[in-house]
């Protein structure tokens, strides 16, 4: 048993020393393979990061808002409708705030409208449509990098819309672009033309918070006053109301008595919210799914046809030997050991272009559209990717493997 | 033309006879019950090989001559067991080779039959020696020992300055040589060479021949070959014509057919 176990050893030995041998006088041909499965493994972690880190910076802008629930009237949706923007079903939110924030277990109940309204300055010259975001106080929830925050919503006056209007909104660095402004500046707004030709805010702060989190251009601005200017002030339409809960209290419990005190309305957890978000954009999740399902077919395509062609070049060379007597066992090793060595540095490569790649993307991406951190990697991707190139790189050339030894030796000779 | 008595046996003890062996090619596929039942015709049979017999025997070189598609190859390929005969039996020693799985004739092939090619088909990427050592990894010997003895083969064929040369820095008579080493490194019983010296120039071709002539003690050898110097240097020569034997002639007669 051991001479047989010595014996294969030995041959797999030689057949190692013989795969590299045979790299070493194809120095070209090994490269392209190599680039090529490294740039399919790049695919994979790039289109893998990125799902990851719409996840990651999903869960950090929830953890950000210091938050523990969120209320919401049916699904959360992103609408097209009026330029895009998420659909306000929650009605009478300051009321039902007021209530939620009776219960002695929860600290606060804030609600929060997103809302598509028409824009310009005086240095654009026409409207634009952007989303709006209102909100009833600024605090640690809404990051100001310049300028000052908002200050809290007089204009609501405990549901009487008499106190005075601020006039202060908040934007990011997008919309300080595309409106050509900047802090001190004034803007109007409205969701009408004529409502916004009524209503002059002044820039007192730049913001990247909302903008971030729906990643669109955005102008922050205090609740009551984003119901004013979009007419909405009867009804009290929000996204959703964000639930703070006394320290010490369990939020799984409050979550239970709450949904069980407002069964027509959905309380979820950071994690639930973020779903729920993420469930409803069924399209860009199979568009990313199929992206990369076709980057891993691509890869496997790619890796297989790059393989083929390394063994095919061989084929004479395998004829000979095989019709010398060296058996089909040999032959295969070391085609599987060729395989071994592509998937292996491929991958490898890949997997170190990566971090290059994602600062490269998150950069590019920061700058075109101010989202930061949109590609994310951990380090499941790595291992991953490195062993899918390793079995995808050993499986095809053990495939083209066989299929050589089953073709009579005088056939590849021919 | 009247020759001496088809001599097809050699002196001494046979190592492979071919006994009545045809071998049939078709065009195509052949069809199989379906499609002879929907009257697909069977597809246009060439007869490579027509009741042919042959005995090869131990310490003799046959030469198998013939023009362009007159079987030369196709005999020396079923004689090796790389090809099977349509009908007929070869046997090696007692064995018919037909009996043998892929397998096995494999494995047959590595402890009993060299095989030479025309166009050498050596590794580029392995040195003379590593290139007529590699067979010797499928019997179990050792690098130190498989080293020596391909060294050693080398040395006999005259190429013991050149065991590290890789077959890029070597002649087309030299890797020639390298190869005829290889087909030698496992004391194969029988050699095949098809057009052995095709590739080769006029005094190459005779280095050639003097180092088959030097290697067949013990062993047969069989060549397949166009070239007249190849096969005036054979101890017997078989006539080949539309895949039959149509002639026999011994040395004596090889020398004056060929020379």
């Amino acid at each position: 048993m051991f001479s047989s176990l010595g014996n294969s050893l030995h041959r797999l030995r030689t057949a190692g020393s013989l795969t590299v041998a045979q790299f070493r006088q194809r120095k070209l041909r090994l490269s392209l393979a190599i680039i090529g499965i490294a740039l399919a493994v790049l695919a994979i972690t790039l289109l893998a990061g990125t799902g990851i880190g719409v996840l990651e910076t999903g869960e950090q802008q929830f953890d950000a808002a210091e938050r523990d629930l969120w209320v919401t009237a049916g699904e959360t949706r992103i609408t097209s409708a009026g330029g895009g923007g998420f659909e306000n079903t929650l009605y009478d939110s300051r009321n039902l705030s007021t209530e939620l924030e009776s219960n002695e277990e929860i600290s606060n109940a804030i609600p929060l409208a997103f809302d598509t309204v028409y824009v310009r300055s005086n240095q654009s010259g026409s409207f634009n449509t952007f989303i709006a975001t209102g909100t009833p106080q600024g605090g640690p929830a809404v990051h100001v990098t310049d300028g000052d925050q908002i200050q809290g919503d007089p204009h609501y006056a405990n549901g009487t819309y008499d106190g005075e209007m601020t006039n202060e909104v908040l934007i990011d660095e997008e919309t300080a672009r595309e409106l050509n402004v900047s802090v001190g500046d004034s803007i109007n707004i409205g969701g009408s033309l004529a409502a916004a030709r009524e209503h002059e805010f002044t820039i007192v702060g730049m913001t990247p918070t909302f903008e971030q989190m729906l990643g669109t251009p955005t102008v922050t601005m205090p609740l009551s006053e984003l119901h004013e200017v979009t007419g909405t002030t009867q009804t009290e339409p929000a996204t959703f109301i964000t639930i703070t809960v006394e320290d010490g209290t369990t939020v799984e419990a409050v979550q239970r008595d709450l949904q069980e005190t407002y069964p027509e309305y959905k309380i979820r957890t950071n994690q639930e919210q973020l779903s729920a978000i993420l469930q409803e954009q069924v399209l860009l999740l199979a568009a990313a799914g199929v992206l990369v399902f076709l980057a891993l077919s691509a890869g496997i395509a790619l890796t297989l046809s790059l393989l083929s062609l390394v063994i095919h070049q061989q084929r004479q060379t395998f004829g000979a030997l095989t019709a010398q007597g060296i058996s089909s066992s040999f032959l295969i090793a070391t085609v599987i050991g060729q395989g071994l060595i592509i998937g292996t540095l491929g991958g490898g490569i890949g997997v170190l272009l990566t971090p290059l790649a994602v600062t490269v993307l998150n950069h590019l991406a920061a700058v075109i559209v101010g989202f930061d951190g949109l590609v994310q990697t951990a380090p499941w991707i790595y291992v991953g990717s490195l062993g899918i190139a390793i079995v995808i790189g050993t499986v095809a050339a053990a495939i083209a493997g066989w299929k050589i030894s089953r073709t009579p030796p005088l056939e590849l000779l021919q | 033309m009247a020759r001496s008595a088809a001599p097809d046996t050699g002196a001494s003890s046979p190592v492979v006879t071919a006994d009545d062996v045809t071998k049939i090619y078709y065009r195509g596929s052949e069809p199989g019950r379906l499609a002879r039942i929907l009257g697909r015709s069977q597809p246009p049979a060439v007869r490579a090989v027509e009741s042919v017999s042959i005995t090869i025997s131990n310490e003799e070189i046959v030469g198998l001559a013939g023009p362009s598609g007159s079987g030369k190859s196709t005999i020396l390929h079923m004689l090796a067991g790389l090809k099977r005969p349509t009908s007929g039996t070869v046997l090696f020693r007692d064995t018919d080779l037909e009996t043998l799985s892929k397998r096995e004739r494999t494995r047959h092939r590595l402890e009993h039959i060299g095989v030479v090619f025309q166009q050498f088909h050596l590794l580029d990427s392995l040195s003379a020696r590593a290139n007529v050592a590699l067979p010797l990894v499928e019997l179990g010997i050792g690098k130190r020992q498989r080293r020596q003895r391909a060294a050693e083969l080398l040395e006999r064929v005259g190429l013991g300055d050149r065991i590290t040369h890789r077959p890029g820095e070597l002649s087309g008579g030299e890797q020639q040589r390298v190869a005829i080493a290889r087909a030698l490194i496992t004391d194969p019983d029988l050699v095949i060479a098809d057009e052995p010296t095709g590739e080769l120039d006029t005094d190459t071709g005779r280095t050639i021949l003097e180092t088959f002539r030097q290697v067949a003690e013990n062993r047969a050898v069989v060549l397949a070959s166009h070239d007249h110097e190849t096969l005036g240097s054979c101890d017997r020569l078989i006539q080949l014509r539309d895949g039959s034997v149509t002639d026999h002639l011994t040395q004596k007669e090889s020398i004056d057919e060929y020379s």
